[in-house]
């Protein structure tokens, strides 16, 4: 079972990982949540400039045998979204961390990570 | 690989049959309006007759049928489809009954599905059936509806329905369907109702409980009488999904235990062919108090005149839930087969199938570890855990019983914790011998076996059918879903 | 019993592998105070003499329907089913299996619904085909819910000359979702379109247009979707008759966005209602929204071409609660049916028993209003179905058509209570019929 996790960054419980520069938020699926839906088909299309709470559903991904609702890790608004996905959904399952980001996010309060875990809080939370 | 019948089609080619007036002397041009006439004839297929009868039997050649032999699917109650509901659901009478001819020559019909529903109510104990719904979850949403109508004509505002995480997909879908929110809670580690999170959970403003009883791992729930205490003691409603009643024919009756709506699919139980994913039905009966509500229109008998017809349910009915009347093919057999086992023989049917599924669970536990260690009811849940460290999963054992003319029993389902991915769900029926059964214990023995010492006749499994394991992600990513999307794939 | 191959002594030695004494301890844990006392009241097994008697006197309460000609169709319509449709149908490998869910062991079905996407799609001209609905009602139903969530809005506009049932179903299924059912009046036997015109707003999901409409007539569905989709509204079409695709215009050449198609007429008996079976079609940008079974084409690991099951993450059991519907079977035996009805019946014959049909209908008309006893109640275009006034007593007619093995048309006030539609029958005709038998119908009609 795949289980990379990266330092530095923050996990939601619903296996969402957020990387924090200047006010701006990345937001992808952790590795965890790659492997265990397996090869991933499709994602639905995300709005630019959807205003969303911590925790709100904004997309969802398929895979052949499962569909998992991504949500936003802490509130704000998407300023950009990463067309490469679309095309090849791959880069999700292959580099999620990396070139499978999904979308920017504007960060209404950054006080909301509290609300996450850190590397190490996933890393028990995902335990095998 | 077959070749589709469009790859067969040549022009000129003939298979149909048209009699020789065909009314040349009235033009369509002088009978229809230019906009209604299409631009061109629609391009089908030309092949003979001939040709179309060698092109489905090669293709009815491709599939297992129950016919052919076992077919343990947990949960879908694959048993024998009798010859003789063939026969009578195709009398002339029947096939040719149009659904609006006049009452007076349709009371055949009618008298079917009125001594229909006699029976099923005695054999759950409720009050009134409806047959309008063409299918089990067709049935779910009309159970639904009717619980949902039930609350509003008490203008009580209930909207959270309670499911457990055991059950069909289909349920929280149907509960969706009519608006309520779906409240999914675990089960307890012995498979059935956590009674304390159920106490926890249920208050005014839920709708009921949707359980299947035995549930979906074959496991009779005991706590239904403390269950059904928790869910009338705040006003609620009872629903009892039926995909399992082949464990309590004339054992248990699910209106005696408390159940204030029953659903049941025809075509497990009650013996109507599967069709290779339907048609069959999936009728609701409810207790006295929710008649009102039941779907329109109902069939009734006048005792003065001596006649059956149909009458529409009155203001509080949830509507119409399809055209017409019921599946009337579906319910024809139904019929036939209730009467053909007769009280004793419906016993004997759930007494024989839980004791096929006990003897299938002593036996290959030792080999495949079971989810639960009791005994079970109709069917038994297996798990393929332990062959994980040979890098096998239930897939490639279910995949391998194929090679050895078998079809395989449902794997991953059911799919909550803490036995997801790797459950082998098994459902022997009462159509199933001693010696089938004994059949797939040796086969499951011989798979065992060779998942430790040749695991990759598992992973590379099946090697004898048709095809072999099929590219499901090409399938989504590139869909080809006519011949025509097949053609622009090959000529851009 | 014969259906059940274990002996008692069997069950016994089971039993004892098992390791219990007796059945009853192995449903111990089903309480006492719930347990069924005695047997069920039932009447004893019938032997299957005995069983075929009895079934076979109920049958014979029914009216010779084999020998009667229908002149009633309205949403179930009679046609000559081949010979060969049913005798492959008996074969075991289609009608006693299991759903496509192990795509090795079911190649035979999913290859046939393939082949039947691939049907329907060039019937209808529409890219994308889930063929897979219980029946038109529901399947209208289900293109309703659609609408509302590829939309966002609320409204739908619904013609009056839906089929009643169908009707009915939609509110069903629509009531427990906030929505608002708008009813679009008719005019002369077809929509209003000055009405329509005027109902069209920014909250309308969809507009829903039977054609042929219940009173037979065909509607002009580009001009409704071209006024439609100025508003960013959707056109769904429904139509109950799927026999009239072979010469009318198709869905897609009159732009519709979702069309639901009644398939009973290909190769599935009346049996008094159903099991029919109805396909949704529309355009690829839907079918993440599209609801039931869709089967689609790819290659197994030789590289052979194979069909699947296929765009799952829409259906109930990955989806559960946010499926797109709960339905889970496809109807598959009558989607098997109709695929070998329009192999044999192919686009020679798929044509030419329309045009058949329309001929036959209005030949029947001309004769009845010829006979002076009819008179017409609106003019509008017809295929196969079509309104008469009756200058006689109805009952009286019913009473001579039975006697003469016709099914009576239908009394269209069992539906619509309008004034003019007083005394008024919806008769609907098919190759069921020939010319002498119309003539007989006209004889018997202007007695």
């Amino acid at each position: 079972m795949s289980n990379k996790i990266i330092e530095g960054l923050f996990y939601a419980k619903s296996d969402e990982w957020l990387k924090i520069e200047d006010g701006i938020g990345t937001i992808g699926i952790s590795d965890y949540a790659q492997d265990q839906l397996g090869d991933i088909v499709y994602v639905e299309s995300i709005e630019k400039g959807k205003k969303l709470k911590q925790g709100e559903s904004f997309t969802t991904i398929e895979s052949v045998k499962a569909v998992s609702d991504m949500n936003a890790p802490v509130s704000g608004e998407i300023i950009e979204v990463n067309e490469k996905i679309v095309d090849d959904t791959s880069l999700l399952n292959q580099d999620p961390y990396g070139e499978g980001w999904i979308a920017k996010i504007e960060i209404d309060n950054e006080d909301e990570v509290k609300n996450l875990m850190n590397s190490k809080e996933y890393s028990e939370y995902r335990k095998e | 690989m077959m070749k589709l019948i469009f790859e067969k089609s040549v022009k000129g080619k003939k298979g149909y049959s048209l009699p020789k007036d065909l009314f040349d002397d009235i033009k369509l041009e002088e009978c229809l309006p230019e906009y209604t006439i299409g631009k061109d004839k629609k391009d089908l297929v030309e092949v003979s007759e001939v040709e179309v009868i060698r092109h489905f039997t090669k293709l009815s050649k491709l599939n297992y049928g129950l016919d052919d032999g076992f077919y343990p699917l947990g949960s879908c109650t694959m048993k024998y489809n009798p010859r003789i509901n063939e026969k009578l659901a195709s009398l002339g009478n029947f096939i040719y009954a149009h659904p609006l001819a006049p009452v007076e020559t349709v009371q055949g019909c009618l008298e079917i599905m009125y001594n229909l529903n006699k029976l099923l109510c005695e054999i759950n104990a409720m009050d009134m059936f409806t047959m309008s719904p063409a299918a089990g979850a067709h049935g779910e949403l009309t159970g639904n509806l009717i619980m949902r109508q039930y609350f509003l004509k008490r203008h009580e505002k209930r909207f959270k329905m309670l499911i457990p995480d055991s059950a069909h997909g289909t349920n929280p879908a149907s509960a969706s369907m009519a608006n309520f929110k779906v409240i999914e809670f675990k089960s307890n580690e012995n498979g059935t109702v956590d009674l304390k999170e159920l106490d926890r959970l249920m208050d005014e403003e839920t709708v009921g409980l949707m359980l299947t009883n035995p549930n979906t791992v074959g496991l009779y729930d005991e706590g239904i009488e403390e269950i059904e205490k928790i869910i009338h003691g705040k006003g609620g409603l009872l629903y009892y999904d039926g995909a399992n009643l082949n464990a309590s024919l004339g054992i248990i009756r699910p209106g005696d235990t408390g159940f204030d709506i029953v659903h049941l699919n025809l075509h497990k139980t009650f013996s109507t062919p599967h069709g290779g994913g339907g048609p069959g039905a999936g009728v609701i009966g409810v207790k006295k108090d929710l008649i009102p509500y039941l779907p329109t229109p109902i069939v009734c008998y006048d005792n003065d005149k001596n006649k059956y017809y149909l009458k529409d349910n009155g203001k509080d009915s949830i509507g119409m839930v399809r055209s017409f009347w019921s599946n009337f093919a579906v319910i024809l057999k139904t019929y036939a087969w209730i009467l053909s086992m007769g009280p004793d023989g419906l016993y004997e049917a759930s007494e024989t199938s839980i004791i096929n599924a006990n003897y299938l669970l002593t036996h290959l536990k030792k080999y495949y570890k079971p989810a639960y260690d009791r005994y079970c009811g109709h069917e038994c849940t297996l798990t393929g855990r332990e062959y994980k460290k040979y890098g096998i999963k239930t897939l490639d054992i279910s995949k391998r019983i194929m090679d050895y003319g078998m079809h395989p029993p449902t794997i991953y389902f059911p799919h909550f914790e803490p036995y997801a991915e790797e459950t082998i769900m098994i459902e022997p029926t009462e159509s199933e011998s001693k010696e089938t059964l004994d059949n797939f214990i040796e086969i499951m023995l011989k798979i065992s076996g060779e998942a430790k010492n040749n695991p990759e006749l598992l992973t590379n499994a099946p090697h004898n059918t048709p095809i072999r394991r099929t590219n499901d992600m090409l399938a989504v990513k590139r869909p080809i879903l006519t011949y025509d999307d097949e053609l622009k794939l090959k000529n851009p | 019993m014969r259906y059940i191959p274990n002996t008692n002594e069997q069950k016994e030695e089971m039993l004892k592998n098992i390791g219990v004494s007796s059945f009853e301890q192995l449903i111990e844990n089903v309480p006492d105070t719930v347990r069924l006392k005695g047997k069920l009241n039932i009447p004893d097994a019938m032997s299957e003499s005995e069983l075929e008697d009895h079934v076979v006197n109920i049958s014979q309460k029914n009216s010779d329907f084999y020998s009667m000609k229908p002149l009633i169709g309205a949403g179930s319509y009679r046609h000559f089913i081949p010979e060969a449709v049913k005798s492959l149908l008996q074969r075991e490998e289609f009608w006693t299996c299991y759903t496509p869910y192990q795509p090795e062991l079911s190649q035979g079905t999913l290859q046939t619904i393939f082949e039947y996407q691939s049907y329907i799609s060039r019937l209808t001209k529409m890219e994308v085909v889930v063929p897979s609905i219980y029946d038109g009602a529901s399947a209208t139903a289900e293109a309703a819910l659609m609408a509302l969530r590829l939309t966002h809005k609320n409204k739908i506009i619904i013609s009056s000359l839906l089929h009643p049932h169908y009707l009915e179903t939609v509110k069903t299924y629509l009531t427990p979702h906030e929505s608002e059912l708008i009813n679009l009046p008719f005019i002369n036997g077809l929509t209003d379109m000055e009405k329509l015109k005027s109902l069209l707003d920014e909250d309308t999901a969809a507009i829903i247009i039977q054609s042929p409409n219940f009173f037979g007539g065909i509607e002009k569905l580009a001009e409704i979707s071209e006024l439609a989709h100025t508003k960013k509204i959707l056109l769904i079409s429904v139509n109950v008759e799927s026999m009239s695709l072979g010469i009318l215009t198709a869905p897609g050449d009159n732009n519709v966005d979702i069309a639901v198609e009644n398939a009973q007429s290909f190769g599935m008996d009346l049996n008094f209602g159903g099991p029919y079976n109805a396909s949704l079609a529309t355009k690829k940008q839907y079918i993440r929204q599209l609801p039931g079974r869709i089967i689609g084409e790819t290659v197994d690991i030789d590289g052979k071409r194979a069909f699947v099951m296929t765009m799952r993450a829409r259906e109930q059991d990955i989806r559960r609660e946010k499926a797109t519907s709960n339905i889970c079977t496809n109807h598959n035996l009558n989607i098997v049916a109709a695929n070998i009805f329009l192999s044999l019946l192919g686009t020679e014959g798929v044509y030419k028993t329309s045009l058949l049909n329309m001929k036959l209908a209005h030949y029947l008309e001309d004769l009845l209003l010829k006979s002076g006893k009819f008179e017409k109640v609106f003019d509008y275009p017809f295929y196969n179905e079509f309104l008469l006034k009756s200058k006689t007593d109805l009952s009286l007619l019913k009473t001579k058509l039975l006697e003469n093995n016709f099914i009576p048309p239908l009394s269209i006030s069992r539906f619509y209570n309008h004034n003019n539609l007083e005394n008024v029958l919806l008769f609907a005709v098919t190759e069921i019929f020939n010319r002498d038998s119309l003539n007989k119908v006209a004889k018997v009609l202007s007695e």
